[in-house]
């Protein structure tokens, strides 16, 4: 079939079922908050506070059994991750509680998960197969996080704010991760070189925006958050030394069949789009890696190339490659696309990105005013660069204060919601999930069901692994479908006797 | 290797851009549209210092 009538069927269609599905996927964010009267000192002690008003039913219980952040992909182990030497500033005479109640774990009826994470609120989305269902379940953190910023403000009357950013301007990062459910049979150096020019690449139609630089020399306007964060090409850490590539390697599976990709080097985005954007393209990496179609692309220094485009709103951006020779984020995004022709996909979403990635490259120069609508960090910048006419000059601490507002999870004050509510964005109209509805098909339904309907007889949960009183364990396979109607069982033996094997 | 259908640029005696650059960004063109004046006053309604005091404990 013709590549434009099957685009034209997808577009139809949306999602993928059970057929179509190709690549699980979930996002965690970690959100900055300020509240009144208090600081940086007491944002880890606050930020468990955060957590543990929120007024959404949740289980609270976490199993870390099976989680290692240690074990690298590249079949090792680390002793220890370092930790960040500013916070362990902030830390110093802190009495820290046991670890299970400084994270303060809610495992939501939706399959979600939301705790604290070294000081900072954190949602995880349910593993999810679609990437509507993952987009709509992102932005229901938002409303999560909300509920427990009015409830904690309630208890404490000061005012809380939120912001979903990366960033403080003062060397603080914190992050956005994404997961992806990867074959272990993948040989190691494969996957590295099938992801690392996308995470490069990728930015230029998914970037946050951000005023300034906090490491790396002076800029007015970067696209990316996390650009001057990373220093190494690939390792294990994320709290310091970042990669742009992380080797972790804790799959929340049967480790002998699974990886767990964990990309760290993305941005929190406000716009629905980019985050769907963001997660399309890497399943789209993946998907060329499982037929054996990735475009060979050799980046001799990933760190610097990811920085340059970052620094670069407004040329093309450049790659070096070897022998003296480079690229542009565009030729790199084109060629996965272009591969992607030749490749076997069924996945409509994924059919529809290539579309979208291929229309919005085109714009980005040549029709500017059908691009920013779309892009966070271009949008961003329209809306500084409209405020810096209107002010008649361009002035870097304020500019730094509306790229925060961007930011501001607040429908009244919020720089987004200004532009999204003046109706200047273009697929940013996305509904939030509903607390109570796990994505279509992912083992998050079988996770959704215990937490919904048999919440007494739970002794814990994890992604994987649900550990019941009665000492059964049952373990969630996450290559399989899960049907809806899971939610309607009403027995234990019920369910597990329904669960795919 | 490089990706073989890929046609490849030569490198510039000088590089495009730096780090450190100081130049920045432009204008864009901003001929149509424009923000409406509620969100221009939104704008100026910021503390133009927040940013300054916006500090943060470092995460993932």
């Amino acid at each position: 079939m013709h590549r434009v009538a099957l685009l034209l069927l997808v577009s139809l269609s949306s999602t993928p079922d059970k057929q179509t599905r190709s690549i699980l996927a979930g996002i965690d964010t970690e959100y900055g908050f300020t509240i009144e009267g208090r600081d940086v000192t007491t944002q880890a002690d606050d930020s468990m506070a955060f957590v543990r008003h929120s007024p959404d039913e949740g289980l609270p219980m976490w199993d870390y059994q099976s989680e290692n952040p240690r074990r690298d992909m590249r079949g090792f182990q680390v002793s220890h991750l370092t930790a960040d030497a500013q916070d362990a500033e902030f830390d110093r005479g802190r009495s820290r509680p046991p670890a299970a109640e400084e994270r303060s774990d809610r495992a939501l009826p939706s399959g979600a998960r939301f705790y604290n994470d070294h000081g900072h609120p954190e949602y995880a989305t349910p593993e999810s197969w679609s990437l509507a269902d993952l987009v709509a379940h992102e932005q229901f953190g938002d409303q999560v996080v909300l509920g427990a910023a009015k409830a904690l403000s309630q208890k404490m009357n000061r005012k809380v704010q939120v912001y979903k950013n990366n960033t403080d301007f003062h060397g603080a990062s914190w992050g956005t991760h994404e997961s992806y459910l990867t074959p272990r049979n993948h040989v190691f150096s494969d996957l590295a070189s099938a992801i690392i020019p996308i995470l490069i690449a990728r930015q230029v139609l998914t970037g946050a925006g951000k005023v300034g630089s906090e490491s790396k020399g002076p800029v007015k306007f970067q696209i990316s958050q996390r650009a001057d964060f990373f220093v190494e090409s690939m390792n294990v850490e994320t709290l310091s030394r970042r990669p742009v590539f992380n080797t972790r390697d804790e799959p929340h599976a049967d480790s002998s069949r699974w990886r767990r990709l964990h990309v760290i080097s993305g941005d929190s985005n406000m716009h629905p789009g980019c985050t769907r954007r963001k997660v399309g393209l890497v399943k789209l990496a993946l998907i060329l890696l499982n037929q054996d179609r990735v475009p060979k692309w050799e980046i001799p220094d990933p760190v610097t190339s990811f920085q340059l485009i970052s620094r670069d709103a407004i040329g093309e951006g450049r790659v070096d490659l070897e022998a003296r020779s480079w690229t542009t984020p565009r030729q790199i995004l084109e060629s996965y696309c272009d591969a992607a022709d030749r490749a076997e996909i069924a996945d409509p979403e994924i059919l529809e990105l290539l579309s979208e990635t291929r229309t919005l490259l085109e714009a980005r120069h040549s029709n500017p005013d059908n691009y920013w609508p779309h892009v966070d960090w271009a949008a961003k910048l329209w809306l500084l660069n409209q405020f810096a006419d209107s002010e008649g000059h361009w002035e870097q601490s304020a500019m730094q204060a509306l790229d925060l507002q961007y930011h501001l999870l607040d429908q009244e004050e919020g720089l987004y919601y200004g532009l999204s509510n003046a109706g200047l964005l273009r697929g940013a109209d996305v509904q939030p999930s509903s607390p109570l509805s796990p994505p279509n098909g992912s083992r998050a339904i079988a996770r959704a069901v215990f937490i919904q309907n048999f919440p007494d007889q739970i002794e814990t949960l994890s992604w994987g692994q649900v550990r019941l009183k009665s000492g059964k364990t049952i373990t969630l396979d996450p290559s399989l479908w899960y049907e809806q109607s899971l939610l309607d069982v009403e027995s234990i033996e019920e369910l597990v006797q329904r669960l795919p094997q | 290797m490089i990706y073989a259908d890929r046609k490849q640029a030569p490198m510039p005696s000088e590089p495009q851009r730096k780090l450190g650059d100081e130049g920045g960004p432009s204008k864009p063109d901003i001929g149509r549209p424009t923000a409406p004046n509620e969100l221009l006053k939104r704008m100026k309604n910021v503390d133009p210092d927040q940013a300054k005091k916006y500090r943060q404990r470092s995460g993932q």
